[in-house]
C-alpha cells in the first residue's frame, strides 16, 4: 500500500502589485485556472466537443467562454474601456464561444477539432491581460463605480472593480463546477 | 431605464477588511444562489437526473456542511460531533459522495428550498462569527487535517480555506444550474 500523500496549498498574494488586495485576487484566479486545467486533463478534441444534447453546452465552449468573459471584464472593467476588443488578446471573438446556444444548435465552427491546449492557451492569454490590467491598480481603484454604456434594451450596469475581480473568481468557477459535471457523464 | 448594480460594500471596522471583503463575497454568492433557485419546489430538490447523481437539495446541503467543516478545520477544533452540533446535520448527511445508482439520503426527502436556505444561513452564521476574531495578519496562518477517506494529509492557510469555500459554492452552484435546465428539460419530454 503507499503512503499517503501530502498536499500543501495556499493564497499567497501575488508579487508584485501595488494593492494587496488585487494581489490576493490575481492568486484566486489563478488558482481557479489550476484547476480548470486539472478538470480537462487528457480530454481528447472529442470530449472537449461533445455535447449532452443539442442545444447544451460543451466543456470547450466554457473553458473558452471563461477565458472571453474574464478578458472581456478586464477591458471593459479593470481598464474602464467603453468596448470590449477580445479578440485582439484572445484571437476568437465574444460569438465564438457559441453561448448562449440556441436551442437544438450544435457547438460552434470557431471551436471544432480544438485540442485542450488551445484552450489553456486560451486561459493563459485571459490571466496574461487581467494581470497587466491590475499592475497599477491601488486599493483606492476598488471602489470607483464604473458605468456602462446603456444596452439596446435600456439596461445599464454600475459595478466597482472589487466586484469584477470578485466576478472573474466566481463566474469561473461556477462552470469550473459545470465542466466537472460534464466530464463525470463523459 | 433599468439599473443594474454589482457593487462589493465590504463593511468597515472590523478587525480584518480581507476576512469582511470575503464575506461578502460568500454573501453575494449567496443570495444570487436563492435567487436562481426562487419557486422551486421540494420536487425538483429531490430530483435525481438518474440514480447515483446527485440532486440540488443534496448539493445545497453539502454547501453548508463544508462550509461549516472548513470553518473548524481553520480552528482546529473539528470533528463530526462538533460539526452535526454547529450545523444541526451531520457530516455524511448530504449523501455524498453517492454510491454508483444510490438514491437521495432520506433525512433530505420532501425538504423545502427555505429548510435548505436556513440551512445555509446557518452555516454562514457559524462561519462568520469564528472568522470575525481573526485580524490582518491571521490568514497567513497555516493548518493541517487528514482526509477520513484515504489518509491524505493536507497543509492548507486560512486565506486558502476563504478562498476554497467561495470556490467551492460556485462550483456547486453552476451545478445547480445544469440540474434546473435537466429538470425543465425533462418535463418538455
Amino acid at each position: 500500500m503507499s503512503a499517503p500523500r501530502r498536499v500543501e496549498t495556499r493564497i499567497v498574494p501575488a508579487e508584485g502589485f501595488p494593492s494587496r488586495e488585487v494581489a490576493v485576487k490575481l492568486s484566486e484566479i489563478a488558482a481557479v485556472h489550476a484547476l480548470l486545467a486539472e478538470a480537462s486533463e487528457g480530454l481528447s478534441p472529442a470530449g472537449l466537443e461533445r455535447q449532452p444534447a443539442p442545444g447544451r453546452n460543451t466543456i470547450g465552449m466554457l473553458l473558452a467562454h471563461v477565458a472571453v468573459v474574464e478578458t472581456h471584464l478586464g477591458q471593459v472593467g479593470l481598464l474602464a474601456e467603453r468596448d470590449g476588443h477580445v479578440h485582439d488578446v484572445l484571437g476568437i471573438g465574444m460569438e465564438d464561444e457559441g453561448m448562449p446556444l440556441a436551442p437544438g444548435a450544435g457547438p460552434p465552427a470557431a471551436l471544432a477539432g480544438r485540442e485542450r491546449d488551445f484552450f489553456l492557451d486560451l486561459l493563459a492569454r485571459a490571466h496574461a491581460h487581467t494581470r497587466a490590467a491590475c499592475a497599477r491598480l491601488e486599493d483606492a481603484d476598488l471602489a470607483t463605480d464604473i458605468v456602462r454604456p446603456p444596452r439596446p434594451d435600456g439596461t445599464q450596469r454600475v459595478f466597482d472593480r472589487r466586484y469584477i475581480l470578485f466576478h472573474m473568481v466566481e463566474h469561473a468557477a461556477l462552470h469550473l463546477g459545470q465542466i466537472r459535471t460534464l466530464r463525470a457523464t463523459l | 431605464m433599468k439599473l443594474v448594480r454589482h457593487v462589493l460594500r465590504v463593511p468597515g471596522g472590523r478587525r480584518s477588511a480581507e476576512v469582511a471583503s470575503f464575506f461578502a463575497q460568500l454573501d453575494d454568492l449567496n443570495r444570487r444562489l436563492l435567487e436562481d433557485l426562487r419557486g422551486t419546489g421540494a420536487a425538483e430538490l429531490a430530483w435525481q437526473p438518474k440514480r447515483g447523481q446527485n440532486t440540488i437539495g443534496m448539493l445545497l446541503a453539502h454547501m453548508a456542511i463544508v462550509e461549516v467543516f472548513w470553518t473548524q478545520v481553520a480552528f482546529e477544533r473539528h470533528t463530526p460531533e462538533a460539526l452535526a452540533l454547529a450545523l444541526g446535520l451531520g457530516i455524511d448527511d448530504d449523501g455524498m459522495p453517492l454510491p454508483a445508482r444510490g438514491a437521495p439520503p432520506a433525512g433530505l426527502r420532501g425538504r423545502p428550498l427555505r429548510w435548505f436556505a436556513r440551512l445555509l444561513a446557518r452555516a454562514r452564521a457559524v462561519s462568520r462569527r469564528a472568522f470575525a476574531r481573526l485580524g490582518p495578519r491571521d490568514l497567513e496562518r497555516e493548518v493541517e487535517r487528514t482526509r477520513r477517506r484515504d489518509g491524505q494529509r493536507s497543509r492548507v492557510n486560512l486565506r486558502w480555506i476563504l478562498y476554497h469555500v467561495l470556490e467551492h459554492q460556485a462550483g456547486h452552484h453552476g451545478q445547480i444550474l445544469l440540474l434546473r435546465h435537466q429538470y425543465r428539460d425533462r418535463r418538455r419530454t
